[in-house]
């Protein structure tokens, strides 16, 4: 995705930043041949235990015995390659009109404390107005010791002007030792939101440099690490 | 018994019990519901992408499966590396004593992580908790139970608490002149949506 980004001097450029993906490590497989995962489909239309009482009665285990009637044979096994989100309304039929949509909000001891027309918040990181600096640097060490990282995003150069701009700003913030909280918005205070009603999240900026290339890392982090009340 | 992670450094040991913690927790959560017109909340179920079928709750299964389609339980499965040779199966470490070994934050923070534990000290050599309250970080083998891969703890200490940070070792790929990114090096975010908070 593209990120558009400023320095410690307000200079800006649009950069490209990746997921960091793990490597996979182990393969699952049996007996030294890899498997592979899959979903697939267990019961087919009118075979689950709440239709077959509807049909047989509460004790249908004598019809399992005699025949297979909890078994679809058309759609049993089927693996499911992909799918569409369908809301139902409570009798199990396709809603045919749009529902009304609520948020509901919960305390920390998971009670509801307020229920609300929800307001669309839309993704602020390639926006007119780049991604700021803070100004408020953080100790690597602390970074880890004080908050719990969920994603972890590499920003990559999209031409020779825009590596300049990143290595600069890698270079900087290791000589430092430290991180640079970012965020968005005019205010230069909101945190990150990626996509449409996506999670937000504080961004902390790491940056490395190995001879002339350089690493520069997007740590996002929702949670601080500390102990619920 | 609860299960603890147990560790040791230069023969100062700690024994400590263990709990998740998510931001739920912290700072509450929130949910958009959808609600019919008799004011019921809906249900979701899935549509097949050629819209043949309906899923709804209880009429999916997953498993693992061979090139051949045929099923393989859980009980035989095994793994093998990405060159394809077998793999060790590791014990769990809840319980077993692991060493530790200091790490530096740039070190720290080449790990992606999955898991937050809060720890709850049962047995705290001084030294190790000077070590941790002075802003030192540790890293430990974790299995929270037998696999094939070992997962990285981290054990440190703040203000609030101790807490074990659990993942894996990532290999950054370090950005050259030469390697321009093209827009299609992509990613998504599939986190689930929740409250905003005040870290400041």
């Amino acid at each position: 995705m593209r990120i558009h980004l400023s320095n410690a001097i307000a200079r800006n450029a649009t950069v490209v930043a990746v997921g960091v993906k793990l490597q996979d490590s182990s393969i699952p497989a049996k007996d030294g041949s890899p498997v592979s995962f899959k979903r697939y489909i267990a019961a087919g239309e009118g075979t689950l235990h709440s239709d077959l009482i509807k049909k047989l009665g509460d004790d249908y285990s004598k019809a399992l015995v005699e025949a297979d009637p909890e078994v679809d044979f058309e759609t049993v096994g089927r693996s499911i390659e992909g799918t569409t989100s369908v809301l139902m309304d409570k009798a199990g039929n396709p809603l045919y009109c749009a529902p009304e949509v609520f948020e509901i909000i919960y305390g920390v001891d998971g009670k509801e404390t307020e229920r609300r027309t929800p307001i669309d918040v839309a993704p602020n990181i390639n926006e007119d107005v780049p991604i700021k600096w803070t100004g408020r640097l953080i100790p690597r060490a602390d970074l880890v010791r004080k908050f719990a990282i969920k994603r972890t995003m590499q920003f990559k150069h999209v031409d020779g002007v825009t590596f300049d701009f990143l290595h600069a700003i890698a270079k900087e913030l290791e000589e430092k030792d430290s991180v640079m909280l970012l965020a968005s918005g005019v205010d230069g205070k909101s945190p990150l939101v990626f996509q449409t009603n996506g999670t937000p999240y504080r961004g902390f900026l790491e940056g490395r440099t190995a001879g002339e290339g350089f690493l520069l890392l997007l740590h996002l982090s929702n949670m601080e690490l500390k102990r619920p009340t | 018994m609860a299960k603890t992670i147990s560790v040791s450094l230069n023969e100062e040991k700690a024994v400590f019990g263990f709990k998740p913690i998510d931001r739920s927790a912290l700072y509450g959560r929130r949910r958009r519901v959808a609600f019919d017109v008799e004011g019921n909340e809906c249900s979701k179920a899935s549509l097949l992408s050629d819209g043949s079928l309906l899923l709804q709750s209880g009429m999916t299964a997953q498993g693992y499966f061979l090139g051949d389609g045929t099923w393989v339980p859980q009980s035989e499965l095994s793994a093998i590396s990405v060159d394809g040779k077998p793999l060790d199966l590791h014990p769990s470490t809840v319980g077993v004593e692991v060493p530790l070994t200091e790490v530096a934050p740039q070190e720290a923070l080449s790990i992606s992580f999955s898991n937050t534990y809060l720890l709850e000290a049962e047995e705290f050599s001084p030294k190790l908790k000077e070590a941790l309250d002075s802003g030192k970080i540790f890293s430990f083998p974790f299995n929270v139970k037998e696999d094939y891969n070992v997962e990285t703890g981290l054990l440190v200490g703040n203000e609030s608490g101790y807490f074990a940070l659990i993942g894996n070792k990532v290999d950054y790929q370090v950005c050259t002149l030469e390697q321009v990114a093209t827009v299609s090096e992509d990613s998504s975010d599939s986190s689930n949506d929740d409250l905003d908070f005040e870290m400041f």
